[in-house]
């Protein structure tokens, strides 16, 4: 039931999105939805249909971290399974994102075990 | 400029165009030559200085005007020029990306129709080798083969173009790779030139290397940039998340 899940991808590279959205395809997750930054995420977030967040940091208009910090201070999104994905490496802003309460933090380049792991791991149980 | 003797004027001159005064008014010429022979004798070193002074101003004013049109060139011709060449690199890996994934999702339904074909064969197929084959299953699986076989053929041959036109795609990185490189080398000349202005303006020679880079820090990393306070693996990440109680 949780290869229902509804995905949204939020990155300004075209090209990391459509990456993303076939590694989730390979995974299993066919639900996939994209955004290329916070500002065009938060809407689709708001609408309330998406389980599942994952994010990149660095975007023109609204940063992956303002819209995680939006995400959270939105009762009805307050629980919802952010993975930030990003090429942000320095100690401090891990440390940042996971103050604002982010559910797992992965560094680009990623692999896809890398990525099924902190799904997995995020949704409580191994999802194959 | 030449530092002037601390001497009066007077004690420095006094006598001697009193002589020379004195010699012109005996309308004595080998006096009064010697006289001014001696004056000017006294005034080379001070003559020299100046010269000394003179050229190196000269030389330092030519390496500055000879440096400031080099950084007007960076400015005006190769820094936009840089810049535009950079802008092609985005654009070339951009759709090399873009063509590679086109690639990647043709290749993907061939490859699965092929597998999904053959598990579909294998059951009437195990059958058929135990002799427990029904006619009518036979006939169905002896059509489904003829299918098959040819359809298994094609696909590979797509995936066998998918992947030469993907090898192909990859030859954006020579082209992206001699880009980068002659912009690395104008960052070294523009770094080279700005050490030597910094230099001419009087700063110690080298220390513009040793200038606290607090306004690079300030910014993104980027993808597979090192620096300190960096977490340079995801094994990094993961410890430092389980530090945090994660």
């Amino acid at each position: 039931m949780s290869k229902h899940l509804k995905f949204l991808v939020v990155d300004d590279f075209s090209t990391m999105r459509r990456i993303i959205k076939n590694l989730l395809n390979e995974l299993g997750y066919q639900n996939v939805v994209e955004a290329d930054d916070g500002t065009t995420a938060l809407p689709m977030l708001k609408a309330g249909d998406i389980d599942f967040l994952i994010t990149d940091w660095n975007m023109p208009g609204m940063a992956g971290l303002d819209l995680l910090k939006a995400v959270r201070s939105d009762p009805r999104l307050a629980k919802l399974p952010v993975l930030m994905l990003t090429a942000e490496a320095k100690r401090e802003q891990i440390v940042e994102a996971a103050q604002a309460g982010v559910s797992g933090y992965v560094i680009k380049p990623f692999t896809s075990e890398t990525l099924k792991e902190k799904l997995d791991k995020i949704l409580g149980a191994p999802a194959k | 400029m030449a530092t002037p003797d601390p001497k009066p004027l007077a004690a420095r001159y006094g006598s001697r165009v009193e002589a020379l005064v004195a010699a012109l008014a005996r309308d004595d010429e080998a006096g009064f030559l010697a006289v001014l022979d001696d004056i000017l004798k006294a005034r080379k070193p001070a003559l020299i200085g100046e010269l000394r002074d003179l050229t190196c101003n000269l030389q330092s004013a030519l390496e500055r005007f000879r440096l400031d049109a080099r950084l007007a060139d960076f400015a005006e011709k190769e820094i936009p020029d840089a810049r535009q060449r950079l802008a092609h690199v985005l654009k070339l890996t951009d759709e090399a990306a873009h063509r590679t994934l086109d690639l990647i999702e043709r290749t993907g339904p061939p490859a699965e129709r092929t597998a999904k074909s053959a598990e579909a064969l294998a059951a009437p197929w195990k059958r058929f080798r135990e002799r427990r084959i029904a006619l009518r299953e036979f006939h169905e699986m002896r059509k489904h083969m003829d299918a098959f076989l040819p359809a298994a053929r094609a696909d590979a041959e797509l995936i066998r173009s998918n992947l030469n036109a993907m090898l192909l795609t990859q030859a954006y990185q020579d082209l992206t790779g001699q880009i980068i490189g002659s912009v690395i080398e104008l960052v070294g000349e523009i770094e080279v030139a700005l050490a030597a202005l910094g230099h001419l303006s009087g700063g110690e020679p080298g220390t513009s290397e040793r200038v606290p880079r607090s306004s690079r820090g300030e910014r993104q990393a980027g993808p597979g940039a090192t620096h300190g306070g960096i977490a340079t693996d995801q094994r990094d990440v993961d410890a430092l998340l389980s530090g945090l109680g994660m």
